[in-house]
């Protein structure tokens, strides 16, 4: 019992940041109908902006994480200015946008290669990180809570300026149908960049949250997270925001509990599996709703 | 000459290749289907051909055949149901095929050989016989093209709506395209297995779909050479960049996102001053132009 209880204690850490990465992709879906690939290198941007805050400036963490998170996020609305946004006025193919979006991953990893090399770089280990707790036999990490923690309240954020503000109300409309938005009068090229806005600073808060949580950075580590994303918009329900959020501590779960009672190996295989049965049995997500109810 | 090609030998292997893998992608992207399953398929013929070589020594002409095969049953089982989703929901399900083949393919250990792949493989693939595959394969599809069958792809490819209600199976018409699709992909995993001594997961994985489809879209999709002319200039061009692996790649992300920007029809669109130096039949150009038109769409 208590190997479950450390299993989701594990899994609830992990997927909560798959889930605020999972949540600025579903919005773009959702929002804009735009299938980025790139999220994963602004995720990776946003991991190396924290990094290189904390060692080379030497910014407290959250600072840190605050600036990787606005950095990510004028990275992304940067993308959409020179790529996406010239592709779509000028009527390219949906197709054309996904390659471009590829390319765009292909060319911020190569710039981070570029200036940091290709080790595997580390965050500097704080006091706070190593502290753990022993409850009921099931170990808490510090550096889990706060990324528990920090998840919820960059979540919690968002639900309040979608639900709540005149902002979310007209990003809203945009997700129920662009032209409707633009007849009513909701800005549209603005409200389009601040809806890349946020999803590159999700990428790039998720970035710094798995950085920390697995020790880990590299200009590589777009790709896996990206395949998360990928998974987690199918389970969530493709543009369904809340359905991403719940999809990603789901898989989070998932992932870590077939490790502990299958095999390490085929943790991967699990996800994309479901990805795979869901889209032929409900090709609509499992908390799929109709496009009236995106976002 | 000789010396010249000696000394490309691997580049000249890999354009060849690469332009069959392109005209792969081409045929589904024409049924207006992204498809992502090339890698997981050509990993499926890989597998299977060297497998056959290495462990029951089958000659490599039918190690060819067998990756193919296995490749485009694959495709059967694989297209009869997902074939039905529409959009970049076929595109995430044919991802997820791809990775869980290579997922399969790292873990099988006993089979496989895991993340080392297998080693030690006779390098069987010759150029002569890529040059003649893919000579073979672009006339079969320029055939295909201007036979009833290349006029129903058409058709599908303009409006599935339209096609459908003048008598076209639409769905029929997709699955055996997407077959035929999954054998060429085999035969070249085929080909790509016995052209080094080697294979193992990553070779096969998201990037080989991907590319694939970079080869169709960048050379164009207005005809059979547009994948073709495609893979020999998105293959030579990061040789010639080979100064620096990571200019290299900075210079090849910026070329695609310019090429998707300002070439949306492709490199053959192009007025290329060869181009008025090649026999033109009647009719021809509007052809192209109508199917070109739809690719810009």
């Amino acid at each position: 019992m208590s190997v479950f209880l450390q299993q989701t204690v594990n899994g609830l850490s992990l997927g909560s940041a798959y889930a605020v990465f999972a949540v600025g992709f579903t919005l773009l879906f959702g929002v804009l109908n735009v299938l980025n690939l790139a999220q994963g290198a602004v995720f990776m941007v946003g991991a190396f902006t924290g990094l290189e805050l904390v060692r080379l400036v030497e910014l407290p963490l959250p600072l840190a994480f605050l600036v990787a998170m606005v950095t990510a996020g004028a990275v992304s609305v940067l993308t959409q200015v020179a790529v996406f946004g010239p592709l779509e006025r000028r009527g390219g193919h949906r197709w054309m946008g996904l390659i471009a979006s590829l390319a765009v991953a292909r060319l911020l990893v190569a710039i981070a290669q570029e200036v940091f090399g290709t080790q595997v770089l580390r965050y500097p280990s704080e006091p706070w990180m190593e502290a753990s707790w022993t409850i009921a036999g099931v170990q808490i990490q510090g550096l889990q809570l706060i990324v528990l923690a920090t998840a919820l309240l960059v979540m919690a954020a968002l639900a309040v300026l979608l639900r709540a503000t005149q902002t979310g109300r007209a990003i809203r409309t945009m997700a129920f149908n662009p032209n409707v938005a633009r007849l009513v009068g909701v800005p549209v090229q603005r409200m389009t960049l601040l809806t890349y806005f946020i999803a590159g600073a999700l990428a790039g808060a998720a970035g710094v949250q798995l950085g920390v949580l697995y020790n880990a950075v590299s200009p590589f580590m777009g790709e896996t997270i990206l395949l998360k994303g990928l998974t987690v918009l199918i389970l969530g329900g493709l543009g369904h925001v809340p359905g991403a959020a719940l999809a990603g501590l789901l898989l989070g779960l998932t992932e870590v509990y077939s490790v502990g009672y299958l095999s390490s190996s085929f943790r991967d295989a699990v996800g994309f599996g479901l990805v795979f049965i869901i889209l032929l049995v409900r090709p609509h997500g499992l908390f799929g709703l109709t496009t009236r109810q995106r976002a | 000459m000789s010396e010249w090609l000696a000394s490309y030998e691997n580049v000249v292997a890999l354009v060849l290749l690469n332009g069959i893998l392109g005209i792969a992608a081409y045929l589904m992207l024409i049924v207006n289907r992204f498809s992502l399953a090339t890698g997981g398929l050509m990993a499926i013929g890989a597998y299977v051909s060297v497998l056959a070589t290495m462990n029951f020594g089958v000659p490599f002409a039918l190690t060819l055949v067998l990756g193919g095969v296995t490749a485009a049953v694959m495709a059967l089982l694989l297209g009869a149901p997902v074939l039905r989703i529409e959009g970049d929901y076929f595109a995430l399900a044919t991802l997820a095929f791809t990775e869980i083949v290579r997922i399969i393919a790292l873990n099988w250990e006993s089979v496989t050989g895991g993340a080392l792949g297998i080693v030690g493989i006779p390098t069987e693939t010759q150029i002569w016989q890529l040059a003649l595959a893919l000579a073979a394969l672009t006339a079969a599809v320029f055939a295909v093209h201007r036979s009833a069958a290349g006029r129903v792809l058409a058709a599908i490819r303009g409006d599935e709506m339209a096609a459908a209600a003048i008598g076209i199976d639409v769905a029929r018409a997709r699955l055996l395209t997407f077959v035929a699709s999954g054998a060429i992909c085999g035969v070249a995993g085929a080909f790509a297995g016995h052209l080094n001594f080697f294979i193992g997961p990553s070779d096969f994985g998201m990037i080989r779909s991907i590319d694939a489809i970079v080869y169709a879209v960048f050379g164009g999709l207005g005809g059979v050479l547009g994948p073709v002319v495609g893979a020999l200039v998105y293959t030579v061009l990061p040789e010639m960049l080979r100064f620096s692996a990571q200019a290299r790649e900075i210079l090849l992300s910026l070329v695609i996102i310019l090429a998707v920007l300002f070439m949306p029809r492709g490199l053959i669109s192009l007025n290329l001053p060869l181009r008025r130096w090649l026999p033109r039949r009647r009719g021809q150009r509007g052809k192209l132009a109508a199917g070109q038109g739809v690719a810009a769409e």
